[in-house]
Protein backbone atom coordinates (compact mmCIF):
# COMPACT_ATOMS: atom_id res chain seq x y z
CA UNK A 1 0.00 0.00 0.00
CA UNK A 2 1.72 3.37 -1.23
CA UNK A 3 1.03 7.00 0.81
CA UNK A 4 0.98 10.46 -0.71
CA UNK A 5 1.00 13.02 1.84
CA UNK A 6 -0.51 16.18 0.41
CA UNK A 7 -0.46 17.77 3.68
CA UNK A 8 1.21 17.56 7.25
CA UNK A 9 0.47 20.21 9.91
CA UNK A 10 0.52 20.29 13.54
CA UNK A 11 -3.25 18.88 13.81
CA UNK A 12 -4.00 18.18 10.33
CA UNK A 13 -2.86 15.31 7.85
CA UNK A 14 -4.12 15.01 4.46
CA UNK A 15 -2.75 11.65 2.63
CA UNK A 16 -3.38 9.64 -0.16
CA UNK A 17 -4.21 6.07 -0.24
CA UNK A 18 -3.30 4.45 -3.56
CA UNK A 19 -5.18 1.28 -5.05
CA UNK A 20 -8.12 1.28 -1.81
CA UNK A 21 -11.55 1.83 -2.36
CA UNK A 22 -14.36 2.46 -0.55
CA UNK A 23 -14.25 -0.81 1.45
CA UNK A 24 -11.12 -0.62 3.60
CA UNK A 25 -11.47 4.02 3.64
CA UNK A 26 -15.04 3.69 4.73
CA UNK A 27 -14.01 1.81 8.07
CA UNK A 28 -10.64 3.47 8.63
CA UNK A 29 -12.39 6.80 9.22
CA UNK A 30 -14.95 4.85 11.50
CA UNK A 31 -12.05 3.66 13.29
CA UNK A 32 -9.80 7.34 13.35
CA UNK A 33 -13.19 9.09 14.89
CA UNK A 34 -12.72 6.42 17.87
CA UNK A 35 -9.23 7.53 18.32
CA UNK A 36 -8.75 10.07 21.02
CA UNK A 37 -7.99 13.40 20.18
CA UNK A 38 -9.48 13.16 16.75
CA UNK A 39 -11.84 15.41 15.97
CA UNK A 40 -12.11 15.24 12.66
CA UNK A 41 -11.98 12.54 9.96
CA UNK A 42 -13.14 11.90 6.38
CA UNK A 43 -12.34 10.71 2.98
CA UNK A 44 -12.94 11.76 -0.59
CA UNK A 45 -12.64 9.58 -3.47
CA UNK A 46 -14.09 10.44 -7.28
CA UNK A 47 -14.94 8.35 -10.12
CA UNK A 48 -13.18 6.72 -12.55
CA UNK A 49 -14.86 8.68 -15.69
CA UNK A 50 -13.89 12.33 -13.55
CA UNK A 51 -10.40 11.94 -14.73
CA UNK A 52 -8.92 13.51 -11.68
CA UNK A 53 -8.15 12.10 -8.34
CA UNK A 54 -9.65 9.04 -8.04
CA UNK A 55 -7.21 7.71 -5.29
CA UNK A 56 -8.67 8.16 -2.45
CA UNK A 57 -7.87 10.70 -0.01
CA UNK A 58 -8.00 10.50 3.56
CA UNK A 59 -8.31 14.24 5.94
CA UNK A 60 -8.06 14.18 9.37
CA UNK A 61 -7.96 16.84 12.68
CA UNK A 62 -6.67 16.37 15.82
CA UNK A 63 -6.97 18.82 18.59
CA UNK A 64 -3.57 18.76 18.87
CA UNK A 65 -3.17 16.37 21.92
CA UNK A 66 -1.40 13.35 19.55
CA UNK A 67 0.34 13.80 16.20
CA UNK A 68 -1.96 13.11 13.06
CA UNK A 69 0.57 10.48 11.77
CA UNK A 70 0.32 8.98 15.01
CA UNK A 71 -3.30 8.77 15.06
CA UNK A 72 -3.39 7.20 11.54
CA UNK A 73 -1.38 4.64 12.84
CA UNK A 74 -3.80 4.27 15.70
CA UNK A 75 -6.83 3.79 13.49
CA UNK A 76 -5.39 1.19 11.52
CA UNK A 77 -4.38 -0.30 14.53
CA UNK A 78 -8.26 -0.07 15.57
CA UNK A 79 -9.30 -1.51 12.53
CA UNK A 80 -7.07 -4.67 13.08
CA UNK A 81 -8.70 -4.83 16.20
CA UNK A 82 -12.13 -4.62 15.34
CA UNK A 83 -11.14 -7.58 12.77
CA UNK A 84 -9.65 -9.53 15.09
CA UNK A 85 -12.89 -9.40 17.54
CA UNK A 86 -14.94 -9.96 14.71
CA UNK A 87 -13.21 -13.43 13.35
CA UNK A 88 -13.00 -14.13 17.42
CA UNK A 89 -16.57 -13.72 17.84
CA UNK A 90 -17.81 -15.05 14.70
CA UNK A 91 -15.55 -18.28 15.01
CA UNK A 92 -16.70 -19.17 18.13
CA UNK A 93 -20.68 -18.65 17.68
CA UNK A 94 -20.06 -20.79 14.40
CA UNK B 1 -12.76 1.31 21.92
CA UNK B 2 -15.42 -1.42 23.16
CA UNK B 3 -14.75 -4.20 20.38
CA UNK B 4 -16.81 -6.74 21.92
CA UNK B 5 -18.77 -8.35 19.57
CA UNK B 6 -21.74 -10.83 19.70
CA UNK B 7 -22.29 -12.79 17.11
CA UNK B 8 -25.72 -15.16 17.06
CA UNK B 9 -26.32 -17.73 13.94
CA UNK B 10 -30.40 -17.58 12.89
CA UNK B 11 -30.01 -19.76 10.08
CA UNK B 12 -26.39 -22.12 9.16
CA UNK B 13 -26.07 -24.45 6.42
CA UNK B 14 -22.97 -25.00 4.07
CA UNK B 15 -23.99 -22.13 1.54
CA UNK B 16 -26.13 -19.79 3.35
CA UNK B 17 -26.14 -18.43 6.35
CA UNK B 18 -28.29 -15.63 8.84
CA UNK B 19 -26.63 -14.19 11.47
CA UNK B 20 -26.72 -11.83 14.06
CA UNK B 21 -24.20 -9.62 14.89
CA UNK B 22 -24.33 -6.52 18.11
CA UNK B 23 -22.05 -3.89 19.06
CA UNK B 24 -21.07 -3.62 14.87
CA UNK B 25 -20.90 0.07 13.69
CA UNK B 26 -22.71 0.62 10.01
CA UNK B 27 -18.94 1.63 8.58
CA UNK B 28 -17.17 -1.82 9.78
CA UNK B 29 -20.48 -3.86 8.53
CA UNK B 30 -20.63 -2.41 5.30
CA UNK B 31 -16.79 -3.02 5.24
CA UNK B 32 -17.18 -6.73 6.31
CA UNK B 33 -20.61 -6.94 3.41
CA UNK B 34 -18.15 -5.29 0.69
CA UNK B 35 -15.20 -7.07 1.11
CA UNK B 36 -17.20 -10.23 1.00
CA UNK B 37 -18.76 -9.14 -2.42
CA UNK B 38 -15.12 -7.78 -4.15
CA UNK B 39 -12.24 -8.94 -2.06
CA UNK B 40 -12.41 -12.48 -1.39
CA UNK B 41 -10.82 -14.59 -4.66
CA UNK B 42 -12.39 -17.62 -6.52
CA UNK B 43 -11.29 -19.52 -9.32
CA UNK B 44 -13.26 -19.24 -12.23
CA UNK B 45 -12.05 -20.27 -16.21
CA UNK B 46 -10.48 -17.37 -17.49
CA UNK B 47 -8.65 -19.01 -21.01
CA UNK B 48 -9.90 -21.73 -22.95
CA UNK B 49 -7.85 -23.78 -25.51
CA UNK B 50 -11.07 -24.87 -28.30
CA UNK B 51 -10.21 -28.23 -29.74
CA UNK B 52 -12.88 -28.79 -31.40
CA UNK B 53 -16.35 -27.24 -31.35
CA UNK B 54 -19.00 -28.06 -33.66
CA UNK B 55 -21.94 -26.86 -31.36
CA UNK B 56 -24.32 -24.08 -32.79
CA UNK B 57 -22.37 -21.72 -30.27
CA UNK B 58 -19.42 -19.51 -30.55
CA UNK B 59 -15.88 -20.30 -28.52
CA UNK B 60 -16.25 -16.83 -27.16
CA UNK B 61 -20.08 -17.89 -25.73
CA UNK B 62 -19.08 -21.03 -24.98
CA UNK B 63 -15.92 -19.70 -22.59
CA UNK B 64 -18.48 -17.28 -21.25
CA UNK B 65 -20.62 -19.66 -19.80
CA UNK B 66 -17.50 -21.87 -18.33
CA UNK B 67 -15.87 -18.87 -16.73
CA UNK B 68 -19.95 -18.49 -14.75
CA UNK B 69 -19.54 -22.03 -13.28
CA UNK B 70 -18.66 -21.80 -9.94
CA UNK B 71 -15.39 -23.49 -8.52
CA UNK B 72 -14.97 -24.85 -5.39
CA UNK B 73 -11.59 -22.84 -4.37
CA UNK B 74 -9.21 -24.51 -1.46
CA UNK B 75 -7.22 -21.90 0.36
CA UNK B 76 -3.99 -22.40 -0.58
CA UNK B 77 -4.61 -20.86 -3.95
CA UNK B 78 -2.56 -17.90 -4.63
CA UNK B 79 -3.39 -14.99 -7.31
CA UNK B 80 -2.01 -15.45 -10.73
CA UNK B 81 -2.28 -19.84 -9.70
CA UNK B 82 -4.17 -21.80 -12.36
CA UNK B 83 -6.02 -25.32 -12.80
CA UNK B 84 -6.78 -27.00 -15.79
CA UNK B 85 -10.01 -28.20 -16.86
CA UNK B 86 -10.65 -30.33 -19.48
CA UNK B 87 -14.33 -31.38 -21.14
CA UNK B 88 -14.86 -34.00 -24.10
CA UNK B 89 -18.76 -34.44 -24.50
CA UNK B 90 -19.99 -35.85 -28.16
CA UNK B 91 -23.56 -35.45 -29.29
CA UNK B 92 -26.80 -35.87 -28.91
CA UNK B 93 -25.84 -35.10 -25.28
CA UNK B 94 -25.99 -32.08 -22.86
CA UNK B 95 -22.60 -30.67 -22.09
CA UNK B 96 -22.88 -30.41 -18.15
CA UNK B 97 -20.33 -28.83 -15.64
CA UNK B 98 -20.39 -31.87 -13.85
CA UNK B 99 -18.46 -33.06 -17.33
CA UNK B 100 -15.76 -31.20 -16.62
CA UNK B 101 -12.86 -33.43 -15.46
CA UNK B 102 -9.70 -31.04 -13.30
CA UNK B 103 -6.59 -31.61 -12.73
CA UNK B 104 -7.01 -30.89 -9.29
CA UNK B 105 -8.99 -33.00 -7.18
CA UNK B 106 -9.55 -30.12 -4.90
CA UNK B 107 -11.22 -28.36 -7.52
CA UNK B 108 -14.24 -29.10 -8.99
CA UNK B 109 -17.50 -27.15 -9.92
CA UNK B 110 -19.78 -26.55 -7.54
CA UNK B 111 -22.43 -27.24 -9.21
CA UNK B 112 -22.64 -30.61 -11.56
CA UNK B 113 -25.97 -29.79 -13.40
CA UNK B 114 -25.17 -26.70 -14.63
CA UNK B 115 -26.00 -26.96 -18.82
CA UNK B 116 -23.33 -25.64 -20.71
CA UNK B 117 -24.50 -26.26 -24.84
CA UNK B 118 -27.25 -28.94 -26.03
CA UNK B 119 -25.19 -30.72 -28.51
CA UNK B 120 -27.17 -32.89 -31.44
CA UNK B 121 -26.58 -35.97 -33.50
CA UNK B 122 -22.42 -35.26 -34.94
CA UNK B 123 -21.68 -32.02 -32.70
CA UNK B 124 -18.69 -32.30 -30.37
CA UNK B 125 -17.16 -29.92 -27.61
CA UNK B 126 -13.73 -30.77 -26.91
CA UNK B 127 -11.56 -28.28 -24.72
CA UNK B 128 -9.44 -27.64 -22.06
CA UNK B 129 -10.01 -24.29 -19.78
CA UNK B 130 -7.61 -22.84 -17.43
CA UNK B 131 -9.19 -21.50 -14.57
CA UNK B 132 -7.75 -18.56 -12.26
CA UNK B 133 -7.35 -17.26 -9.34
CA UNK B 134 -9.51 -13.66 -9.31
CA UNK B 135 -11.29 -10.92 -7.44
CA UNK B 136 -15.15 -10.13 -7.45
CA UNK B 137 -14.48 -6.56 -8.13
CA UNK B 138 -12.35 -7.17 -11.51
CA UNK B 139 -15.20 -9.62 -12.72
CA UNK B 140 -18.38 -11.03 -11.48
CA UNK B 141 -17.54 -14.57 -12.12
CA UNK B 142 -14.80 -14.25 -9.47
CA UNK B 143 -17.53 -13.36 -6.43
CA UNK B 144 -17.75 -15.92 -3.70
CA UNK B 145 -20.64 -13.81 -1.95
CA UNK B 146 -23.84 -13.83 -4.37
CA UNK B 147 -26.23 -12.92 -2.25
CA UNK B 148 -24.96 -11.13 0.88
CA UNK B 149 -26.40 -8.18 2.72
CA UNK B 150 -27.55 -6.94 6.08
CA UNK B 151 -30.38 -5.39 8.19
CA UNK B 152 -31.35 -3.60 10.91
CA UNK B 153 -32.04 -6.02 13.59
CA UNK B 154 -35.76 -4.19 15.02
CA UNK B 155 -37.06 -3.94 18.57
CA UNK B 156 -40.98 -4.90 18.75
CA UNK B 157 -42.29 -3.00 21.81
CA UNK B 158 -46.35 -3.50 22.80
CA UNK B 159 -48.67 -0.89 23.14
CA UNK B 160 -51.80 -0.16 24.10
CA UNK B 161 -54.90 -2.49 23.17
CA UNK B 162 -56.27 -1.88 19.81
CA UNK B 163 -59.52 -0.21 19.76
CA UNK B 164 -62.33 -2.75 18.35
CA UNK B 165 -62.90 -0.42 15.67
CA UNK B 166 -59.54 0.45 14.38
CA UNK B 167 -58.08 0.29 11.35
CA UNK B 168 -57.13 -2.99 9.97
CA UNK B 169 -54.38 -2.35 7.95
CA UNK B 170 -51.57 -4.77 8.33
CA UNK B 171 -47.91 -4.02 9.48
CA UNK B 172 -45.37 -5.25 7.18
CA UNK B 173 -41.81 -5.31 8.32
CA UNK B 174 -39.03 -7.91 6.90
CA UNK B 175 -36.16 -9.33 8.38
CA UNK B 176 -35.53 -10.30 12.30
CA UNK B 177 -37.30 -8.93 15.68
CA UNK B 178 -36.42 -8.94 18.47
CA UNK B 179 -39.67 -9.44 20.28
CA UNK B 180 -39.50 -7.49 23.53
CA UNK B 181 -43.54 -8.59 23.80
CA UNK B 182 -42.73 -12.06 23.55
CA UNK B 183 -42.20 -12.13 27.83
CA UNK B 184 -42.99 -9.96 29.83
CA UNK B 185 -40.32 -11.46 32.37
CA UNK B 186 -37.19 -10.43 29.46
CA UNK B 187 -38.88 -7.21 29.17
CA UNK B 188 -38.14 -7.06 32.72
CA UNK B 189 -34.39 -8.43 32.63
CA UNK B 190 -33.95 -5.58 30.18
CA UNK B 191 -32.68 -7.96 27.68
CA UNK B 192 -33.76 -7.76 24.21
CA UNK B 193 -36.40 -10.99 23.75
CA UNK B 194 -36.66 -13.54 21.88
CA UNK B 195 -35.12 -13.53 18.21
CA UNK B 196 -38.18 -14.18 15.62
CA UNK B 197 -37.70 -14.40 11.43
CA UNK B 198 -40.82 -11.91 10.00
CA UNK B 199 -41.16 -14.83 7.54
CA UNK B 200 -42.58 -16.58 10.22
CA UNK B 201 -45.50 -15.03 10.62
CA UNK B 202 -45.82 -14.08 7.01
CA UNK B 203 -43.73 -10.71 7.77
CA UNK B 204 -47.19 -8.83 8.87
CA UNK B 205 -46.87 -7.54 12.76
CA UNK B 206 -50.88 -7.59 12.55
CA UNK B 207 -50.93 -11.63 12.10
CA UNK B 208 -48.27 -12.10 15.26
CA UNK B 209 -50.23 -9.19 17.68
CA UNK B 210 -53.85 -8.67 15.84
CA UNK B 211 -55.49 -7.14 19.36
CA UNK B 212 -52.10 -4.72 20.16
CA UNK B 213 -50.68 -2.03 18.79
CA UNK B 214 -46.66 -2.02 18.38
CA UNK B 215 -43.98 0.01 17.49
CA UNK B 216 -41.06 -1.17 16.10
CA UNK B 217 -37.72 0.67 15.99
CA UNK B 218 -34.21 -0.17 14.82
CA UNK B 219 -31.73 -1.19 17.63
CA UNK B 220 -28.55 0.69 17.13
CA UNK B 221 -25.13 -1.03 16.11
CA UNK B 222 -27.26 -4.50 15.75
CA UNK B 223 -27.01 -6.05 12.40
CA UNK B 224 -28.44 -9.56 10.95
CA UNK B 225 -26.34 -10.55 7.79
CA UNK B 226 -28.09 -12.24 5.09
CA UNK B 227 -25.00 -14.58 3.49
CA UNK B 228 -25.17 -16.55 0.00
CA UNK B 229 -22.42 -18.36 -1.32
CA UNK B 230 -21.79 -19.40 -4.77
CA UNK B 231 -20.70 -22.85 -3.50
CA UNK B 232 -17.06 -22.53 -4.20
CA UNK B 233 -16.50 -21.92 -0.76
CA UNK B 234 -18.27 -22.22 2.42
CA UNK B 235 -20.08 -19.39 4.75
CA UNK B 236 -17.83 -19.27 7.13
CA UNK B 237 -14.81 -19.02 5.02
CA UNK B 238 -16.18 -16.53 3.32
CA UNK B 239 -16.67 -14.38 5.90
CA UNK B 240 -13.37 -14.85 7.64
CA UNK B 241 -11.32 -14.23 4.42
CA UNK B 242 -13.24 -10.87 4.09
CA UNK B 243 -12.53 -10.24 7.50
CA UNK B 244 -8.52 -11.04 6.87
CA UNK B 245 -8.66 -9.29 3.99
CA UNK B 246 -9.78 -5.91 5.67
CA UNK B 247 -7.07 -7.07 8.88
CA UNK B 248 -4.65 -7.37 5.80
CA UNK B 249 -4.88 -3.65 4.61
CA UNK B 250 -5.23 -2.08 7.60
CA UNK B 251 -1.58 -4.12 8.70
CA UNK B 252 -0.27 -2.67 5.35
CA UNK B 253 -0.93 0.92 6.01
CA UNK B 254 0.10 0.19 9.38
CA UNK B 255 3.63 -0.68 8.24
CA UNK B 256 3.33 2.08 5.50
CA UNK B 257 2.62 4.78 8.06
CA UNK B 258 5.56 3.94 10.20
CA UNK B 259 8.03 4.21 7.64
Amino acid sequence: MDLRVIENLETELSIEVQGEDHTFMNVLKGALLEVDGVTTATYDMNPEQSGGQTDPVVTLKTDGSIDPLDALEAGAAGVKTKADAFAESFESAA
Amino acid sequence: MSDQYDVTFIEQDERSAKFLVRGITPAFANGIRRAMIADVPTLSVDTVRVIENSSVMFDEQIALRLGLIPLTTPDDYRPEETVTLAIDVEGPATAYSGDLVSSDAKVQPAEEHVPIIDLKEGQRLELEADAELGYGKDHAKHQGGVAVGYRHLQRVELGDERGEFAEDDPEIIRGVIEDAGASETSRAAGDGGELVETASFDNDLGNRYPDRNVSVEDVPNAFVFDVETDGSMSVDDLVLSAVESLRTRADELEDAVQL
